[in-house]
């Protein structure tokens, strides 16, 4: 047994001394048998003959006591992976892409599979989430809303099935002082037993007692566990000190456990009692609910309660709740409706890359086979068994597969840091999404067993065939060729319709996007710069200082070189926000539903249309004369016109709504204009007069005459001028408000796009790889061509041919699949039909262009080729 | 060639080499050549048996090899019989002979 590992151990660690004292032995051997030939009276030279016919194979000889040592596991192993590193540091090309290759499926693979796994399959990550719901109420016309505050205090009061009911963080900036610079920060308004309907505990103090909720209590906050490391070092100490929002002291009651983490509410550094006030109304159905179901009580046990209560409501309140019912979700299907479709949408487009790197990587072993089918034959002539080169393969193979899962797990990184961070707003990805390590298994898993599977062709070409003719080179061009060129073309025909469908899905988004975009919005945006100022609550706590400082403002602006109009709006175009209510003209019935009038209700100061390029198409602007001693007035869009004044003039008919429900009288139509995104069309709107209706969270809309980028500078100053404690906010050109509308769309693009130039590449590869191996195969074939007066043209016709030929049988199974599929990505398309023409046809010529270019230097070759070689038998 | 040679059974060489090692330390070439000469030219030993068979024994530890100078004046690898080697060819040969003397008897009766 001693005896046994010394000898191996010796074997393994000094295999130059064994080798060549085996060596020394058999040449002994060999010499003392000529001898004894020479002796028994042949020739020299007849004697070292037939000693040489005696001894037969010395390097199979070798080979034999190597096996008969019995060291071969480990010796072997060592010995591959040097011979494996070795022989792929000889063709970095194909170690080069076959590995990143791998590394760009398994990484990409990764990343949106554990971003799927946070969103749609595991997203709620709070104990015994199954029992969290999401509750909303419903209108009869189909719209789902939030909820109404006083709405939600009746169901909190009323309902059995729940253990807890509480509305989620109502969100909102606010100016923190007292610590360095005044700034902005998020903050959420919450209700008691927010944390027991999650299933958490405070990490540090505790959370607000129902009791707190009230008005007239004292003013209490928790603090995000990233708040209280950055702003109070994490010290336990924090307890009972203040954090001043609004110029208004809270006193600091807990910490929010860390990680913790919402749709939405991750931004927030603080929460804050909701407390009831006078637009917590039924009308604004505004929060969102979220409640714990009592152990063992189902959905629909919560439903048909939540039902019954409904009813209850509607027959209380009958101008309020008619017709809204309530709808009761467990919160995973609430948050998977949210995003399903763009998830789903990278899902499959994922899949598809991991589907396309595997082909690759199987094209790429294939091609090596059979430029290895020599080397494999002559290891296999010089003894060595089959196994071993099979084993050989594998750790070829396998090691290939470990610089892609290396690479791919740094890559997987790398694209989950730039998910988080560009879709922190609108997918709450932030601390939901975390590397999975079992989705890494998996998808290396997968690329790697590919690799594994196709690694092993050459070792079962090489010790297959026929060793004669491989190494003498013709049996194996002519005859096998044919049926291994067959699995190689279809693999690259495969790969060539993958991407079809990859790049028709993101040629689809792509237009769309750039169609949307250019989209009539009804607003000039050019020249246009916006932004939102936050004076300080406190500071400025009436509203005759808070008018105050936006007419210094405005007309500070209005005298700066560069500036042609600056006005005020509450609501800014495209920013998604929107406040809106019934509508009752004058001597007509009210709607029986002030849900059938909704008209949007906007404010805002004379020069706004002219800022934002609407048009004035009947009356007048508002003007400085417009005041509270004024009648009060309004403009309405035309939109509202045609709905509601279909053949008749609105000018000087009166309104009243259900902001102040003062009779108005309408002094202009303007043009319509789309307030949230460019798809969405107008809806009905009318504008009050700021300086009639008091200011509040307002924006600045300000029309240059040059570049509105260059006027940021001077704005920065006046604000700074008139008062240095008071931050701007969003500071933008209105074109960039137009595009961030759609950055969640822009998002999907931009990844979609991504995946479909790697698809494009692949297959790319792909065509390379497979013309230049068939060129190399018949050369001979293109040699007897020219010799017989082929011209260079009709050779490197010849080739591209072949090119086209396997991008035009791959075109024709992608362009169904690709239509197929397109009914998916139809759903999130706007300005265009997802079977666009342009994009079906655009494409495919994409992708024959591709293969030409992919296929010309193979082809240049080819009719390069020299006549001679025709009459020459090794190449 | 003479055609009077025989091939091994499976397992005899190893048996041969012990038995020819027992009359003291030899070289593979000498191994092959006293076999051949004692079976008088019935028995010869391929290099592709006898070296594989001589680093399997050694392997096991049965024979031990020690550089030497062979008869031409060169080095050369003298194997030789260890103790459990010793052992081995006493199991083995009393294997053999009681298998050769089965086989005879079943021969000779039927």
């Amino acid at each position: 047994m001693f005896s046994d590992l010394l000898f191996r151990l010796r074997a393994l660690l000094r295999p130059k001394v064994v080798e060549a004292e085996l060596d020394e032995e058999l040449r002994l051997h060999f010499d003392l048998q000529v001898d004894k030939y020479v002796k028994s009276g042949l020739t020299r030279e007849e004697a070292y003959r037939r000693a040489r016919l005696v001894f037969g194979g010395l390097d199979q000889v070798k080979e034999q006591c190597r096996d008969a040592r019995g060291l071969n596991l480990l010796e072997f192993l060592v010995q591959d992976v040097r011979y494996g590193l070795r022989m792929l540091r000889k063709s970095p090309v194909f170690t080069a892409v076959a590995v990143l290759t791998l590394a760009i499926g398994i990484g990409a693979n990764t990343a949106i599979f554990s971003a799927v796994n946070a969103l749609l399959l595991n997203p709620f990550r709070f104990p015994e989430s199954h029992r969290i719901v999401y509750i909303e109420e419903r209108h009869i016309s189909g719209r789902n809303q939030g909820a109404g505050y006083r709405d939600f205090l009746d169901w909190r009061q009323q309902s059995t099935v729940f253990e807890e009911m509480a509305i989620l963080p109502w969100t909102g900036s606010y100016t923190l002082t007292g610590q360095g610079e005044p700034q902005r920060i998020v903050g959420g308004r919450i209700t008691c037993g927010f944390l027991q309907v999650l299933g958490i505990q405070p990490l540090v103090g505790r959370f607000f007692t129902a009791d707190e909720d009230k008005p007239g209590a004292p003013l209490l906050t928790v603090l995000s566990y990233a708040a209280w490391q950055r702003r109070f070092g994490g010290s336990p100490d924090v307890l009972g000190r203040p954090l001043v929002l609004n110029s208004v002291p809270y006193t600091i009651i807990g910490v929010l456990p860390r990680g913790f983490a919402l749709p939405g509410v991750q931004t927030c550094e603080f929460l804050a009692a909701l407390r009831e006030n006078p637009s917590n109304d039924r009308f604004q159905h505004q929060y969102n609910v979220l409640a714990r179901l009592k152990p063992g009580a189902s959905v629909e046990r919560a439903q048909s309660e939540m039902t019954t209560i409904a009813r209850r409501l509607e027959q209380e309140y009958p101008e309020t709740n008619k017709g809204w019912g309530i709808l009761v979700t467990p919160i995973r299907s609430a948050i998977a409706r949210e995003t399903k479709t763009p998830v789903l949408i990278l899902f499959s487009a994922v899949i598809l890359v991991l589907l396309l790197a595997c082909a690759n990587v199987a094209g790429l072993h294939l091609a090596r086979a059979s430029s290895r089918a020599k080397e494999m034959a002559i290891r296999a002539s010089l003894g060595a068994s089959r196994g071993r080169i099979v084993c050989q393969m594998l750790i070829e193979s396998l090691l290939v597969a470990f610089g892609g899962g290396t690479l791919g797990l740094i890559l997987a990184q790398w694209l989950m840091a730039s998910l988080r961070s560009a879709a922190q707003e609108e997918l709450a990805l932030d601390a939901m999404m975390r590397l999975d390590p079992a989705i890494f298994l998996f998808t290396l898993v997968i690329s790697v067993s590919t690799g594994i599977l196709f690694g092993l062709a050459p070792a079962l070409y090489g010790s297959r065939s026929d060793l004669n003719s491989v190494i003498k080179g013709d049996a194996g061009l002519w005859s096998r060729a044919p049926a291994h060129g067959r699995l190689r073309s279809c693999l690259v025909a495969g790969e060539v319709a993958l991407a079809l469908v990859l790049l028709v899905g993101a040629g689809l988004l792509v237009k769309d996007l750039t169609v949307v975009l250019s989209l009539q919005t009804g607003l000039r945006t050019e020249q246009v710069l916006t932004f939102a100022l936050a004076p300080p609550s406190a500071k400025y706590s009436s509203p005759q200082r808070q008018a105050a400082f936006y007419l210094d403002l405005l007309e500070r602006l209005r005298f700066t070189p560069g500036v042609d109009t600056a006005a005020l709006v509450d609501t800014l175009p495209m920013t998604g926000g929107m406040t809106g209510g019934g509508f009752q003209i004058e001597g007509r019935p009210q709607a029986a539903d002030w849900v059938d009038t909704l008209v949007q209700y906007n404010g805002s100061t004379p020069g706004f249309f002219r800022a934002m390029g609407i048009p004035i198409l009947r009356g007048r602007d508002f003007d400085d004369r417009d005041g509270t001693a004024s009648l009060p007035i309004a403009i309405i869009n035309d939109t509202l016109a045609r709905q509601f004044f279909p053949n008749e003039d609105p000018i000087g008919r009166r309104y009243r709504d259900d902001y102040d429900g003062k009779w108005r009288s309408i002094v202009g139509v303007v043009g319509s204009y789309k307030s949230q995104q460019p798809m969405k069309p107008p809806i009905p709107a009318v504008f009050r007069p700021l300086a009639q209706t008091g200011l509040g969270f307002e924006w600045i809309t300000v029309r240059t005459g040059g570049h509105p980028e260059r006027l940021a500078g001077s704005i920065r100053g006046i604000v700074r001028a008139i008062d240095p404690d008071v931050p701007i906010l969003q500071l933008r050109t209105m074109r960039q408000v137009v595009s961030d509308s759609l950055s969640q769309s822009r998002l999907m693009t931009q990844y979609l796009a991504g995946f479909a130039a790697f698809a494009l590449l692949l297959a790319s590869i792909g065509i390379y790889g497979i013309v230049a191996y068939s060129v190399r195969q018949r050369l001979r074939e293109l040699g007897i061509r020219a010799a017989l007066g082929a011209s260079y043209g009709s050779l490197l016709g010849l080739v591209l041919r072949n090119g086209a030929q396997l991008s035009v049988v791959g075109i024709a199974v992608g362009t169904p699949a690709a239509l197929a599929i397109s009914g998916l990505i139809g759903s999130v398309l706007y300005g265009i039909s997802p079977r666009d023409i342009t994009v079906f046809v655009g494409v495919p010529v994409i992708l024959i262009l591709a293969a030409l270019g992919s296929s010309y230097l193979p082809a240049r070759q080819a009719a390069k080729v020299d006549p001679m070689i025709a009459l020459r038998c090794e190449l | 060639m003479t055609d009077n040679r025989l091939d091994l059974p499976q397992g005899t060489l190893d048996l041969l080499i012990l038995k020819t090692l027992a009359l003291g330390p030899q070289h593979g070439w000498a191994i092959s050549e006293r076999i051949q000469q004692i079976s008088g030219d019935v028995l010869r030993v391929q290099q592709g048996s006898l070296y594989p068979a001589l680093h399997r024994l050694e392997r096991r530890g049965w024979i031990r090899a020690e550089w030497g100078a062979s008869e031409n004046n060169r080095r050369a690898k003298f194997y030789e019989l260890t103790r459990i080697g010793q052992e081995q060819l006493e199991v083995e040969e009393g294997v053999w002979r009681k298998l050769t003397a089965a086989v005879a008897q079943v021969l000779e009766t039927t």
